[in-house]
């Protein structure tokens, strides 16, 4: 036992430090030379067209594992070992946790007002802290209602623009089909949670009195987890994980006839299940009262505190993020729906997205309508990895019968705050 | 002088690796759980390691994830240290007293278990445990009994069962060398004196190896304070294992996952508080009623 612990251990430590030990060299004379880490699908074909469209910085690419599989992990203990990459991919709710640790860097000074013209101000924000810029926004992804209008179509329902509307179809689903549902409560999705909160106005976390207030528990994440737990007692929704084999038979096997989803998952829909091609379309996500939406995933490209080469790996995250061969390299792997932060790529990303699956909708118009109805002014924790686990593991309980999401919630705000305080962190706890 | 060197060189390995596995850790982790490489207000300024008092301890203590993982862990050790200590008395007693045949056979047999690593057997049974692989749950089925290994309730007694499997063998084999040290005419006596094979287990065979009963019951507590390997494994099958669910987890997810290293240190501390005041206590209380 114990020789096993302790082997599990040093495998868990070694095994990403021995991967990641590529040395970062100057070039003498040639291409300056950067190394950049990512788990986002096509990020290859986006570093060869880069480094085949000018001579003076040569990408070193490196596809990792995404975060919760252990990516994270793996830029933590390189950042520990002094050796992360220039230029690292990090998720939204990960970039204060990432900033707070020192491994993301302070690159205010180096996002000109050039590249920031180029950018939805409102996804800028979510990776600007304390008036510092800590990573550059890539991709931001509305949660949309992706539905299979040949089931919708055949048993003449028609696509929920409300909340009221969409548990009214949930029910209609279930009397309907004793073995379909109309959606899922993924049991392992905490950040989908995040963006049903987010829409409704809750307020997980604000830093604007200098300090982290949390609140978890707010009014609106309240009225948000009422909602599912009704839907969760009529046994009118599945509530499993999503990440799971046991979904995938779901959507498989036509028995889920929705699916909430950031933008991206469109492109992920078609990699999955080909078979299923025109089979699927998104609508926007229904909405309470105000017409606003919350995120659901995208990335940001943050450089690392052991970067010997800031300006050329700001250089690449500007092509990446802003140039529309960037995006259309990424699109033409055929694996990637991405929403960009840069609206000036909108029209790029329209043409190179191949449509069929989607039966020809113009999604690209439908994401742009929906990325302008982000609700403004959502702050991401320091350690969103964390509460988000915690949380997942109520949902989980819940799932089965045991506590309800709420509570699920307040253990996450409980959890959290412990974590926070011994960080040194100024802390106050708001509503639970 | 002479055997002076030599007790020196004998003692010098002992205490090399209690110093470099022991000592060293033990003071790095109550140094990292006392200061903190802090910054203020909302974390984003330049980092000054600080002396931060008490504060990761008074974080952790107040962290209902720990204290429940420290709940889960007490009621592991109620549930495990009775059944383990008793399991592996009676099959002692049994090999003891001629009843069971093929004495090296059954000692090989219960024994082989513990020669499998932890993770071996925690992937073992993690395979006998989930629904859709496990032949068990499917006989089971074919007998109209529904049985979720990795439910709620359940979660907990599956994983005694895999401690209890991989030790049983083990202590059994401590209990039974024990056993072999009574002395004979003692046994004889009782017999003269009208003791049948029950009685005199219980009355005399068992008192007389009391002292390998301490000492079992002491080693499996400590071992199963840090209940570690088999949780993390079958967490990957049931989501009712968090990934705090022992004080162990608790620790490994607070550096690892949280990169909180104060936090992780303090839980360490305690944990090992924890640990030898139980330890201690249990000794105190044996030796008392000893006395």
């Amino acid at each position: 036992m114990r020789l096993s612990r302790r082997t599990l251990l040093a495998a868990g430590l070694t095994a990403p430090l021995a991967a990641c030990s590529t040395p970062q060299r100057r070039g003498a004379g040639g291409p300056v030379e950067i190394t950049f880490w990512s788990a986002l699908r096509g990020s290859q074909q986006v570093v060869d067209a880069f480094n085949s469209s000018q001579n003076r910085i040569r990408v070193v690419f490196q596809q990792i594992p995404s975060g919760g599989q252990g990516g994270y992990a793996k830029l933590s203990n390189a950042a520990r070992a002094g050796n992360a990459p220039d230029i690292a991919t990090i998720e939204y709710p990960q970039v204060p946790g990432y900033a707070i640790d020192g491994v993301a860097r302070d690159i205010t000074d180096l996002v000109t007002d050039r590249v920031k013209q180029k950018l939805l101000p409102q996804a800028l924000k979510l990776t600007t802290f304390d008036n510092r810029v800590f990573s550059v926004p890539l991709d931001i992804e509305p949660m949309v209602l992706h539905y299979r209008a040949d089931l919708f179509q055949a048993n003449g329902f028609e696509i929920p623009a409300t909340w009221d509307e969409f548990a009214d179809l949930a029910r209609a689903v279930k009397n309907r089909f004793p073995d379909k549902k109309l959606t899922l409560f993924p049991t392992d999705g905490g950040t989908q949670f995040a963006c049903f909160a987010w829409q409704a106005g809750g307020q997980w976390f604000d830093t604007s009195g200098g300090k982290w207030r949390v609140s978890l528990a707010d009014g609106p994440t309240q009225k948000v987890a009422a909602y599912w737990q009704k839907l969760i007692d009529e046994d009118v929704v599945f509530r499993n994980a999503g990440d799971s084999k046991q979904h995938d038979a779901q959507i498989g096997q036509d028995r889920v006839l929705t699916r909430l989803s950031g933008a991206w998952d469109a492109g992920a829909q078609m990699r999955a299940r080909p078979g299923q091609k025109g089979k699927w379309r998104i609508a926007p996500m229904p909405v309470w009262d105000d017409q606003v939406v919350g995120t659901h995933g995208g990335s940001t490209f943050a450089i690392t505190k052991d970067s010997w080469e800031p300006e050329a790996a700001m250089e690449f995250i500007e092509w990446q993020t802003t140039h529309p061969d960037a995006l259309t390299a990424r699109l033409k792997s055929g694996t990637s729906s991405q929403y960009p932060v840069a609206p000036g790529l909108v029209a790029a990303g329209a043409k190179a997205f191949p449509g069929e699956y989607y039966g020809g909708q113009d999604i690209y118009r439908l994401f742009e309508q929906e990325a302008n109805k982000v609700r403004d002014g959502w702050v991401w924790g320091p350690r969103m990895t964390a509460t988000l686990k915690v949380m997942q593991d109520g949902f989980a309980k819940a799932g089965a019968g045991e506590g309800t999401l709420i509570d699920a919630v307040r253990t996450a705000q409980s959890g959290t705050m412990p974590d926070l305080k011994a960080l040194g962190l100024s802390t106050e706890e708001g509503a639970r | 002088m002479k055997s002076k060197l030599a007790c020196a060189v004998l003692m010098a390995p002992f205490f090399l690796l209690l110093v470099t596995v022991f000592l060293i850790p033990t003071g790095t982790a109550i140094w990292l759980s006392f200061f903190a490489a802090d910054q203020p207000g909302l974390g984003f300024g330049p980092e000054s390691t600080v002396f931060v008092g008490l504060r990761s301890y008074v974080a952790v203590l107040s962290d209902p994830t720990f204290l429940n993982g420290l709940l889960t862990v007490v009621l592991y050790c109620l549930l495990y240290i009775p059944l383990m200590v008793v399991g592996a008395l009676t099959l002692a007693l049994l090999l003891d007293s001629g009843v069971a045949k093929l004495r090296s056979w059954m000692q090989m047999g219960l024994y082989l278990p513990h020669a499998v690593p932890g993770i071996i057997a925690a992937l073992i049974w993690l395979y006998l445990y989930t629904p859709g692989l496990s032949p068990i749950i499917d006989l089971f089925a074919k007998a109209d009994i529904q049985i979720n290994f990795l439910g709620i309730n359940t979660v907990l007694p599956s994983i005694v069962n895999i401690a209890l499997w991989s030790n049983l063998g083990y202590n059994m084999v401590i209990f039974y060398a024990a056993l072999q040290a009574v002395p004979r005419e003692v046994l004889e006596a009782s017999v003269v004196d009208g003791a049948g094979p029950v009685k005199q287990a219980l009355r005399i065979k068992t008192p007389l190896v009391r002292g390998a009963i301490v000492t079992v019951g002491i080693f499996t507590l400590i071992w199963a304070l840090q209940l570690f390997t088999e949780p993390v494994l079958l967490s990957q099958s049931t989501p009712m294992i968090s990934a705090r669910f022992s004080p162990s987890m608790y620790i490994y997810d607070a550096a690892f996952t949280r990169n909180n290293y104060g936090l992780a240190a303090a839980a360490s501390v305690i944990l090992l508080a924890f640990t030898v005041a139980l330890s201690f206590g249990v000794t105190r209380w044996t030796n008392r009623k000893a006395a």
